[in-house]
């Protein structure tokens, strides 16, 4: 089954939606779903044009096709557990938050706290990320679990901040702090990244850009090649300062005083 | 003339020996009345259990250490929240909830007035503008005066009266309501590097021991005439052996006053423990509470824990600290100029965590071999020992053995032969409970004479009515209806006005903040002092001008006078 939504023109489009109800499980019993525009409560047809092909009969078999300007559509795909969702455009904040489960493929851009705390699935962006890809929540210890969160363009900052688990692969570059609180699972930068990795404690991280301003609390520990890529990597042990057990892998760095 | 009719209510009010009659309750004008006119309005209460308000005599809810707690954990903010509902804000938080949302909590749980535990003298305006957004609650507020310099000076000059005067200029000048020693002395030590870890130990630069700050402070109290006794946070909380600290300290305390307390244990769950390390740490419930029976002088609160997720906030910083090298989380430490300090980090009380499980055991066990209630109050120190919504599981666990035994057998194995609870058969019954929960609390706090904790004629109206029919509910068994009935009650009135119903807040809320004003001798008015205006000065940010909390911060302010013997 598809359901395809397509976002009507809005008066005030600058009035996010909060749309955590946009699942494909909720499409099971039909599309009577409501949704938050600013502190008004509208049905999903207020909102969208819709159009459905076919029949489900579990969310698995369901794809969730968003088209129009999305970009203020906040919280699509929360809790989402099966099936597919594809954002033709933009997408707002805080896409795929807990995810467990299916997939989001976004063309567009993705606003920030993409993927946030997510539990496992797959969320592919083609564009670029905001502040807080992959990373948990204000004061919360522990960040996304599992999973697997790839970006084509480039990440913000604090991208894989406190991540405990699963993939990130940030095919661009990251902004300042990328990786930091890091306690588990594997975070791989294409690009570049500026002080990455601050009090980590325990899993790896690849950069196969260049790292500015690198940490001083990280420990060196030898040079490793990557067979499958051909390249040479210095690893690091840290942070240090937190005691921490953590793998970084650098291609090349850029000290402050340099 | 607002006149009301509580019908057919079953009440308990330990002050004045009702338990459980069938009775009609009249209230005019926010006071209980012998009677009303006819057709005033009737409120049915259909042999329900009707309790005076509750009180909470030591709870963190407001200032700005708890603001702290609040700052330091925006996570806590994703739990506990509700909606703008009629009269009711939103709220959010589940440990360390909005205002409104500590508010309308108690509010629900029956609680009508509490006691905020420590209100740092300079941070008192943060403290009164937080009072005045927990709306349903008369409020109180304990002063801190464990590292005040000025008091530690009159201590070593042995000046009982000059300490009687700073109290009372400092009392008048925050609106406070008693005095709060937390860890005597320990703080100011810290603030130097030092750490005390007897009541012996003399304070760095003012060569005063604790032991001799708390006496002092106990006969200042007395001699102002305080409605309250000292409020004492015990030196060495939390450390496995203080227990023997805490009874040196009780042994200091003599009997001065014949109506209430001499002095005031708080969270003695924390200072009762033997053993010499954590791996050690047994309970030393019994020896505690044998002093306590002997001694009619002292009250003490629980200070129970309840196993998940909290918040602990104290003015006692150096033990923050050593928390926080235990657990490696978030911290803060915060040094109040010339009075105190106060720390913060969150903890998990978990059941697998033998350390926990003997903390949870204490408590209960305080609150069991004390033979008269009202010298053991039920109290979690909230949020330290946990949220005070836990108060409803704690009421099950005392009045129920078999729920004793129920979570006994879910918790780490080894806690049982360090401490004696499984082989207290003690079931409180609902006088006792009632005692515990409120009776006790307006003797301990002096606030009975002030109307409130009980139910005669002339005292205010302040009622709880649960849905819980004592004759057909046996606690020993049925205790989750017990808790059930504890966690909303039917009606909750507040000065004659209905303001909760079955969990939901119906009114805005007009509390009042009960503050204390001791008169003292103009020769003894320390605001004339030039020694203690000097030090204002030199040392203080604020002036002394400045210090005062006005009158425009207590909208709705009741000043308690007393009369000083200097």
């Amino acid at each position: 089954m598809r359901v395809i939504l397509e976002a009507k023109a809005r008066k005030k489009p600058f009035l996010p939606v909060e749309a955590e109800s946009i699942i494909p499980r909720n499409f099971l019993k039909g599309t009577d779903i409501t949704v938050y525009e600013g502190n008004k409560e509208r049905r999903l047809e207020d909102l969208f044009w819709i159009f459905v092909e076919g029949t489900a009969v579990t969310p698995e078999k369901i794809e969730v096709v968003l088209k129009g300007d999305t970009s203020r559509v906040k919280r699509i795909g929360e809790y989402m557990d099966a099936g597919k969702m594809t954002i033709a455009g933009d997408v707002g904040m805080h896409c795929g938050n807990f995810m467990s489960g299916g997939e989001i493929e976004i063309f567009g851009n993705a606003d920030a706290w993409l993927g946030r705390e997510m539990r496992g699935g797959y969320i592919l962006c083609h564009g670029n990320a905001g502040h807080y890809c992959a990373s948990g929540y204000r004061g919360e210890k522990t960040g996304m679990r599992g999973g697997r969160v790839e970006v084509l363009g480039n990440a913000g900052d604090y991208c894989a901040e406190y991540l405990t688990g699963g993939e990130v692969h940030i095919h661009g570059s990251c902004g300042d702090m990328a990786g930091v609180e890091m306690k588990g699972g594997q975070f791989i930068i294409e690009g570049d990244a500026t002080r990455p990795c601050g009090n980590m404690k325990d899993g790896t991280c690849m950069i196969f850009g260049t790292v500015h301003q690198m940490l001083p609390t990280f420990e060196r520990t030898g040079i490793q090649e990557l067979p499958d890529r051909k390249v040479k990597m210095t690893v690091y042990k840290g942070d240090i300062a937190n005691r921490g057990k953590g793998v970084m892998m650098v291609k090349e760095t850029v000290r402050p005083d340099e | 003339m607002t006149e009301l009719l509580i019908k057919n209510a079953c009440v308990f009010d330990p002050l004045n020996g009702i338990r459980g009659d069938i009775m009609d309750i009249a209230i005019r004008d926010g006071r209980i009345v012998d009677s009303v006119r006819d057709g005033s309005e009737v409120i049915d209460a259909s042999g329900f259990l009707t309790l005076p308000g509750g009180i909470d005599s030591h709870s963190h809810v407001c200032g700005t250490k708890v603001n702290f707690g609040r700052y330091m954990s925006p996570e806590d903010m994703r739990a506990g929240r509700t909606a703008r509902r009629g009269k009711m804000h939103v709220t959010s938080g589940y440990y360390v909830p909005t205002t409104y949302g500590n508010s309308y909590r108690y509010s629900t749980m029956g609680y009508t007035t509490v006691l905020e535990g420590a209100m740092a003298p300079l941070e008192a305006r943060h403290t009164h503008e937080e009072f005045n957004a927990t709306p349903h609650q008369d409020m109180l507020a304990n002063t801190l005066f464990d590292g005040n310099w000025s008091i530690m000076e009159a201590v070593h000059a042995k000046d009982v009266k000059r300490a009687a005067a700073i109290v009372a200029w400092t009392l008048s000048s925050v609106r406070g309501f008693a005095i709060k020693l937390t860890n005597p002395g320990g703080t100011e030590a810290w603030g130097w590097g030092e750490d005390l870890t007897s009541i012996r130990d003399p304070v760095p630069n003012f060569n005063v021991t604790p032991a001799e700050i708390i006496s002092t402070m106990i006969s200042a109290n007395e001699l102002l005439h305080l409605p309250h006794s000292v409020h004492l946070h015990c030196n060495n909380l939390g450390k496995p052996g203080n227990y023997a600290t805490t009874l040196e300290t009780f042994g200091l305390v003599p009997d001065l006053n014949n109506n209430r307390q001499t002095l005031y244990a708080t969270h003695v769950q924390f200072h009762a423990y033997g053993g010499s390390t954590w791996r050690d740490i047994c309970s030393k419930a019994d020896e505690i509470t044998k002093s306590v029976n002997a001694r009619p002088q002292i009250v003490m609160d629980m200070g129970q824990i309840m196993f998940g997720r909290t918040m602990t906030m104290t003015a006692d910083g150096p033990m923050e600290f050593n928390l926080y090298c235990l657990h490696h989380n978030k911290w803060s430490n915060h040094d109040v100029e010339l009075e105190t300090g106060s720390g913060i980090i969150p903890v998990l009380y978990s059941k697998k965590s033998l350390v926990n499980c003997v903390m949870w055991a204490i408590g209960l066990e305080l609150a069991l071999l004390t033979k008269n209630p009202y010298q053991c109050l039920l109290a979690t120190d909230n949020p330290n020992g946990a949220p005070f919504v836990k108060y409803p599981e704690i009421i099950g666990l005392l009045m129920s053995k078999r729920y004793r035994d129920e979570e006994c057998s879910t918790l780490n194995n080894g806690f049982e032969q360090r401490t004696s609870i499984s082989s207290l058969d003690r079931e409180m019954d609902w006088n006792e409970i009632a005692i515990i929960t409120r009776a006790g609390q307006a003797r301990a706090l002096g606030l009975a004479a002030e109307g409130k904790g009980h139910l005669a004629p002339g005292a205010e109206a302040d009622l709880a009515i649960y849905p819980i029919r004592c004759d057909d509910v046996d606690p020993a068994t049925e205790y989750r209806n017990v808790v059930e009935g504890f966690q909303k009650t039917r009606f909750t009135i507040k000065r004659g006005r209905v303001v909760a119903r079955d969990g939901d807040v119906i009114v805005e809320g007009a509390n009042a903040t009960f503050w204390v004003n001791p008169t003292v001798p103009d020769e003894h008015n320390v605001a004339n002092d030039p020694e203690f205006v000097k030090k204002f000065e030199e040392y203080y940010t604020v002036r002394m001008g400045n210090y005062p909390v006005q009158d425009v911060y207590l909208p709705r302010g009741r000043c308690i006078k007393t009369e000083a013997d200097l």
